[in-house]
C-alpha cells in the first residue's frame, strides 16, 4: 500500500515550494511531485503595455538570486525584437556581470547544501554558521568568494543584486581603466579561492555519496547509489552565456518548446497518511491534511521535444564538456566544476574590455512587433525570454525560467529514492522558486511563438 | 545564547534579493550570528520550517491577499514578534508588485498585492530595492542595543530607529513622485543629488541641479525619497555620525 | 547659540603653497590642494568635484549623465565629475554659484569608476546628504565606507542656473562668457569680467533669486564635513579652515607636514571667527524663522518640516 507524505515548505533554497510524495512500504518514492507554492506576481502579464526599458528592470525582480540572467535575457529579448545590435564592449560588460553573478551564486549554494553533508571522516554534519574550525574558514572563504563576485558585478553592472547599468541598446556606462584593473585583481584573487573551494566541496560531496547510510533527523536512511538519477534529457544553450534570435545559428529552438499546465502532469487530490515528527525541522505535514499538487502548483510544465529536461550546471557540462556523472552527486560536482571556469572566462572578458569603447548602440529602433527571444544561462539553468515590442511598447513577454524547467525533471528524479532524501535531491537543482512562478505558455495556443518566428 | 536577540525572517512575495542583501554582509554576517542574532527561522538560509516566537521579524516581499497561506503567515508573524521590520521596497511599499494585475497561469487569481503595512502594523521600515547590506546590519545592531543594551545604548538605538519607525507610520506608497510632492513642491529640494544616486533603476537624472524622474521607469521602491536629506533628517543622530559608525564597526569586529 | 560653528578640532586661516592652484582657486585653494595631496598620498583615488559643462562635454566618461544638450555651451554651469588627476582637479577649481548635484555621483564613483576611496566636495547640505547616506544607506550600498575625504565649503545660499544668468546679464550687465570669477563677500555679490570690469551687487538684489530649498538650511560652515572651508573670516586670498573629524585631522596634519599650506592663527587674522559666527548665526536664525513660518503657512495647514 502506498502512502502519501508531504514536506512543506521545503527549506534552504529560494522561494516557497513543497514536496508531495507517494511512497511504498519501504519508504521509497513511487511518484514525487515537487511544486512551487509562491504566489504568482504575473510579471508577463503586467509587462504588456510597458516600455521595453522598464520590463527588464521588473523582470530582474522576479528573482534576487539570478536577477542578472533575468535582466540580461529580458533586455536581449527586447533587443532581439527591435533588432538592435549592441556594441562589443557592452556585451563584454554583460559577460563579466553574468559570470560574477554565477560566482556568487555557486558560493551561496555551497552554504545551502553544506548542512546535508558530513565533515569527511566524521559523523558530524556541517553547520556552515558554526564558529568552529574547519568550517569557519570555509564559511569565510565562501563569503569572500561571494564578495568578489558581487563586487565585480557591481562595477560592471552598477548593482550586483538587481543590475542598473544594463539598458536596451547596451549599457549606460563603460568601466574606467581603474575599474577594469580592480575587477582583474579581484578575479585573480577569486581564482585561487575558487580552486580551494571547489576541491573542498567535491571531497565533501563524494564522501557523502560513498556512505551506505545517512542520518536524517535521527533516522538511519540507506543511501542509494543512484540517488537523483533520471532518464530525461538535458538542455543548455551556451557553456556560460546564452543565445538569441539575432544570431545566425541560435542554440535554442522555440519550435521544439512546448508547455502544459500542471493539471496534466501532477497528482490530484490526496490525503496525507504518513507523518514523521522526527523529520527535521518540525516534522512533516500532519496526517489527514488534504493535498492537491495539480491545483496548488504555481508553475507550468515546460518541455523540450515533448519531455521535461534538466537545465543547469550538469546540463551545460554534458552539452559542452562531455561530462557524464549522473544523479545528485553529478549535479553538485558539476556546479563546483563551474567555479574555476567562471573566473577564467571572466578574466578573458576583462582582458578584452576596452574602457574607451562605446557601450550604447547608435540607433535603437522602436520595434515593429517582431518576435524576439534571448536565452541566458543562469547559474541554475537556461533562462529564455521571449518578447514582442512595437512602437516602444511591449506587446508580449514571456519568461521560461530555469527552475521551472527543473520542476518536472526533478519530480522524475525523486522516483526510487527514500523519501527522507527528497530535499537532498531537490537542493541539487539549486532551486530558485519565486522566479519559477512567472513562466507562462504562449497565451492563445502553444504554436503561436513558433509560427510567428518561422514567418 | 541568552544575550542574543531572537530573529525570524518571513518570506512573502519577494524575490529573495533582500535575503541576498542580508547575506552580503559577508564576514559581518558571521559576526552578527556569532554575537547578536539567534536566527530562529528563515526559509532560505536556515533550516527551519515554521514561524516562531521572536524578538524581531524581518518580512521580505508584499502580501498576496488572494493567497490564504501568505496572509496567515503574515498575521502569524505579527502575533509572534515583538518588532516587525518591513525589509525592502516590496514589503514597505509594494515595489514592482504594485503593478501586478493577475491573469497569469497557474494561479490567474493571484492579483492583489499589498505592502505588509496594509495588512498588519509594522514597526520599522528598511526601504530600497534591494535594501543595502549596511542598512540591514545597522538595524540589526540597533535592535540588539535596544533590547539588550545599557540605558545609553537604548537611547541611541531609539534615536537611530526613530526615523525608520516614522517612515513605517507615514504610509505604504512610494514613487519618484514623492520627490515632487513632498520635497520639490514643498520648497525643500536643494539639489544635492542623493536621490539620483540612490535610485536602483536610474530613473532619476539631474537637470540644472534638480531631479527629473522617468516615471515609467520607476519601480516604486522608496529609495530616493528616504535617501533624500530633505525627507527626514535627525540632527541628533546624523551629527554623531562618526561615533555611531565607529560603534557599529566595533560591534562587528 | 554656540553650536553654529559645529564641532571642530582646530581652526586656522590658510592658503595653498602652490602658486598654480592659487591662480585657479576661488580663495586659498584649500579644496584643490587638499584633494591633490590626498590623491598623491593614496588617501583618495579620485574625487567628485564640480566641473564646467565644457569639461563634461570633452570628457563625458567622467561626468554625471543628464539630458542637456552638451553641444550647447553654458558658461558657469557646473556638472559633477569624477576626477583622478591633479590636472582635472585644477580644471574644476573655483566656485560656481549654482547647483552642482555632486552627491549624484557618489555611488557611481565606486562602481564604473572603480574607486575604493572617494573624495567629495560639497556645500553643507551635501555634507548632510553624505552623512545621512553613511548612517542610513537606503540606496547607497557599499558606499559609506568608501568615502575617504569629504570637504565642505561654507554656504549662505545657492542659486538656480537661470538666476545666475539674470544676475550677471541683467543686473551686472555682463555676458556670462566674459565673466572671470564670481564671489560673495563683504555683503556683496561680485562679478569680475575677463577684461578687468568689476561689478558689485547688493545682496538685497540677489535674495529673490535664491534657491528656495536654502531657506530652511541650518548649517553655514559644513559642520558634518571632515574639513570645511570658506573665505569668510580670513583676508583676501586666504581661507578659513575647520578641521572637524578624525579623518580630517589626520589628512590635514599630513598635508601640513608636507608643506601644502601656509597658515596663520585664526585669532590673529581679520575679521576672524567673529564674523563667521555672526554670519552663521544670522543664517540659522533667519532660516529657523522660515521653518516656524512654514508651520503656520496655510489655514490650518503646515508646510513640511524635514527635521525630526
Ligand atoms: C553656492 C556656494 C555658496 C558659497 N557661499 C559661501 C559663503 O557664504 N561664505 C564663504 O566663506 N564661502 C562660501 N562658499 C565657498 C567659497 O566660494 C569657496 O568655494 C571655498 O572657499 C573654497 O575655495 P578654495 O579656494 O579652497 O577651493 P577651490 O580650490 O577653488 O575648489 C573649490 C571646489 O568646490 C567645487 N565647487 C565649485 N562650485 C561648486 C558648487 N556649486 N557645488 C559644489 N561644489 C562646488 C569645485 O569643483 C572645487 O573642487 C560658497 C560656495 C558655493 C558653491
Ligand atoms: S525589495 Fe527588491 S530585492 Fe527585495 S524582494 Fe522586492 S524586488 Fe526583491
Ligand atoms: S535628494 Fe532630495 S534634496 Fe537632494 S536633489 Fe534629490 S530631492 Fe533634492
Ligand atoms: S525613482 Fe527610483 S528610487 Fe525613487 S521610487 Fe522610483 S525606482 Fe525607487
Ligand atoms: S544654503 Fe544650505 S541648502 Fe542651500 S546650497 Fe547652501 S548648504 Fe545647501
Amino acid at each position: 500500500m502506498s502512502k502519501v507524505v508531504e514536506i512543506s515548505p521545503t527549506t534552504r533554497h529560494e522561494g516557497h515550494s513543497k514536496l508531495v510524495l507517494k511512497v511504498n512500504d519501504a519508504g521509497i518514492i513511487e511518484t514525487g511531485n515537487w511544486c512551487s507554492i509562491t504566489p504568482v506576481r504575473g510579471v508577463e502579464k503586467l509587462a504588456v503595455g510597458k516600455t521595453p526599458e522598464q520590463v527588464p528592470k521588473i523582470a530582474s525582480r522576479v528573482c534576487g538570486i539570478c536577477p542578472i540572467a533575468h535582466t540580461i535575457a529580458a533586455t536581449e529579448a527586447m533587443e532581439a525584437s527591435i533588432k538592435c545590435e549592441i556594441p562589443k564592449d557592452a556585451l563584454m560588460l554583460r559577460h563579466i556581470l553574468q559570470l560574477a553573478n554565477r560566482l556568487h551564486s555557486i558560493a551561496l549554494h555551497d552554504i545551502l547544501i553544506l548542512p546535508d553533508f558530513y565533515i569527511p571522516g566524521t559523523e558530524t554534519k556541517i553547520n556552515p554558521f558554526t564558529a568552529e574550525e574547519p568550517v569557519r574558514s570555509v564559511a569565510k572563504r565562501i563569503q569572500r568568494l561571494r564578495e568578489i563576485g558581487q563586487t565585480i558585478g557591481q562595477i560592471s553592472g552598477g548593482e550586483c543584486i538587481h543590475p542598473s547599468n544594463t539598458r536596451v541598446g547596451g549599457m549606460y556606462r563603460n568601466c574606467s581603466e581603474q575599474a577594469k584593473t580592480k575587477m582583474y585583481d579581484l578575479a585573480k584573487e577569486g581564482l585561487v579561492l575558487a580552486h580551494q573551494q571547489a576541491e573542498f566541496m567535491i571531497a565533501v560531496i563524494r564522501n557523502y555519496h560513498k556512505r551506505d547510510f545517512v542520518d536524517v533527523g535521527g533516522m538511519k536512511v540507506a543511501l542509494p547509489k543512484n540517488l537523483g538519477f533520471h532518464d530525461q534529457g538535458y538542455l543548455a544553450t551556451h557553456a556560460f552565456y546564452g543565445s538569441s534570435s539575432l544570431e545566425e545559428c541560435p542554440s535554442w529552438d522555440p519550435n521544439r518548446f512546448k508547455e502544459v499546465r500542471p493539471w496534466d502532469w501532477y497528482m490530484g487530490e490526496m490525503t496525507v497518511d504518513l507523518e514523521e515528527p522526527k523529520y527535521p525541522i518540525g516534522g512533516t505535514t500532519k496526517i489527514g491534511t488534504k493535498v492537491n499538487p495539480q491545483m496548488e502548483a504555481c508553475t507550468g510544465i515546460p518541455m523540450y521535444d515533448g519531455q521535461p529536461v534538466e537545465v543547469g550546471p550538469r546540463a551545460r557540462l554534458v552539452t559542452y564538456k562531455y561530462f557524464d556523472e549522473k544523479g545528485t552527486q553529478g549535479q553538485n560536482v558539476a556546479r563546483e566544476m563551474e567555479y574555476q571556469d567562471c573566473l577564467y572566462e571572466m578574466i578573458d572578458c576583462i582582458d578584452l574590455l576596452n574602457p574607451n569603447g562605446k557601450v550604447v548602440a547608435d540607433y535603437i529602433p522602436d520595434g515593429d512587433g517582431s518576435l524576439g527571444w534571448a536565452t541566458n544561462e543562469a547559474p541554475r539553468g537556461t533562462d529564455a525570454h521571449i518578447a514582442r515590442v512595437k512602437d516602444w511598447k511591449v506587446q508580449y513577454f514571456s519568461m521560461l525560467v530555469p527552475t521551472t524547467w527543473n520542476f518536472a525533471t526533478c519530480s522524475k528524479a525523486l522516483e526510487g529514492a527514500p523519501w527522507q532524501l527528497a530535499e537532498v535531491i531537490m537542493r541539487g537543482y539549486d532551486p530558485c522558486v519565486s522566479c519559477a512562478t512567472h513562466m507562462i505558455v504562449m497565451d492563445e495556443d502553444n504554436k503561436l511563438v513558433a509560427q510567428k518566428l518561422i514567418q | 545564547m541568552a544575550d542574543k536577540i531572537t530573529v525570524g525572517y518571513t518570506h512573502l512575495s519577494g524575490c529573495t534579493g533582500c535575503t541576498v542583501a542580508l547575506a552580503d554582509n559577508y564576514a559581518g554576517l558571521l559576526t552578527l550570528l556569532d554575537k547578536y542574532v539567534d536566527l530562529k527561522y528563515m526559509p532560505t538560509l536556515a533550516d527551519a520550517r515554521h514561524i516562531q516566537k521572536v524578538d524581531v521579524s524581518f518580512v521580505e516581499g508584499s502580501c498576496c491577499i488572494n493567497d490564504k497561506l501568505a496572509v496567515e503567515e503574515l498575521k502569524e508573524t505579527r502575533e509572534k514578534s515583538a518588532v516587525v521590520v518591513a525589509l525592502g521596497g516590496c514589503a514597505c511599499y509594494g515595489n514592482i508588485t504594485r503593478f501586478s494585475r493577475g491573469g497569469q497561469q497557474n494561479q490567474p487569481a493571484h492579483e492583489a498585492y499589498l505592502p505588509i503595512g496594509d495588512v498588519i502594523k509594522v514597526d520599522v521600515y528598511i526601504p530600497g530595492c534591494a535594501p543595502t547590506p549596511q542598512m540591514i546590519r545597522n538595524v540589526a545592531v540597533m535592535a540588539y542595543l535596544l533590547l539588550k543594551g545599557t540605558k545609553e545604548q537604548k537611547d541611541l538605538a531609539t534615536a537611530f530607529l526613530k526615523p525608520l519607525m516614522m517612515a513605517a507610520q507615514k504610509g505604504t506608497t512610494a514613487c519618484f513622485c514623492d520627490l515632487m510632492t513632498e520635497v520639490i513642491n514643498q520648497g525643500l529640494c536643494m539639489g544635492c543629488g542623493s536621490c539620483a544616486a540612490a535610485c536602483p533603476v536610474r530613473a532619476i537624472t539631474h537637470e540644472y541641479g534638480k531631479p527629473q524622474g522617468v516615471r515609467d521607469l520607476c519601480i516604486k521602491c522608496g529609495a530616493c525619497y528616504n535617501q533624500c536629506p530633505r525627507s527626514w533628517f535627525s540632527f541628533d543622530v546624523v551629527s554623531n555620525y562618526e561615533a555611531i559608525n565607529e560603534a557599529i564597526m566595533a560591534a562587528l569586529q | 547659540m554656540g553650536a553654529e560653528l559645529g564641532n571642530y578640532k582646530s581652526c586656522v586661516s590658510a592658503r595653498s603653497t602652490d602658486k598654480e592652484i592659487l591662480r585657479h582657486a576661488q580663495d586659498g585653494g584649500i579644496v584643490t590642494q587638499l584633494f591633490g595631496f590626498a590623491l598623491d598620498e593614496g588617501i583618495i583615488d579620485g574625487a567628485i568635484v564640480a566641473a564646467t559643462k565644457e569639461f563634461a562635454h570633452k570628457h563625458p566618461e567622467k561626468a554625471m549623465m543628464d539630458n542637456s544638450n552638451m553641444e550647447f555651451h553654458e558658461p558657469w554651469r557646473p556638472i559633477p565629475v569624477v576626477v583622478t588627476t591633479k590636472a582635472d582637479m585644477l580644471a574644476a577649481a573655483g566656485t560656481k554659484y549654482n547647483i552642482s548635484p555632486n552627491v549624484s555621483l557618489i555611488k557611481e564613483a565606486t562602481r564604473s569608476f572603480g574607486l575604493d576611496k572617494v573624495g567629495i566636495v560639497g556645500t553643507p547640505c551635501q555634507m548632510q546628504a553624505v552623512r545621512k547616506g553613511q548612517l542610513y544607506p537606503i540606496g547607497l550600498r557599499d558606499v559609506g565606507s568608501s568615502i575617504a575625504l569629504a570637504v565642505g565649503i561654507f554656504c549662505m545660499e545657492n542659486f538656480p542656473y537661470q538666476s545666475i544668468i539674470q544676475l550677471v546679464e541683467d543686473h551686472a550687465a555682463m555676458k556670462m562668457e566674459s565673466v572671470r570669477k564670481m564671489e560673495i563677500g563683504k555683503g556683496k555679490f561680485w562679478v569680475y569680467g575677463k577684461r578687468g570690469q568689476v561689478v558689485q551687487l547688493p545682496l538685497k538684489v540677489t535674495h529673490k533669486y535664491e534657491q528656495p530649498g536654502c531657506h530652511v538650511c541650518l548649517d553655514y560652515v559644513a559642520n558634518l564635513a571632515d574639513v570645511s572651508t570658506g573665505s569668510v573670516g580670513s583676508p583676501d586670498g586666504w581661507s578659513t579652515v575647520f578641521v572637524r573629524s578624525k579623518i580630517g585631522d589626520s589628512v590635514w596634519g599630513k598635508a601640513m607636514a608636507a608643506g601644502c599650506f601656509e597658515t596663520q592663527p585664526i585669532e590673529k587674522v581679520k575679521p576672524g571667527l567673529e564674523l563667521v559666527t555672526k554670519l552663521a548665526n544670522e543664517k540659522i536664525t533667519k532660516n529657523k524663522k522660515t521653518l516656524e513660518e512654514r508651520a503656520t503657512f496655510g489655514v490650518g495647514k503646515a508646510l513640511r518640516n524635514p527635521y525630526i
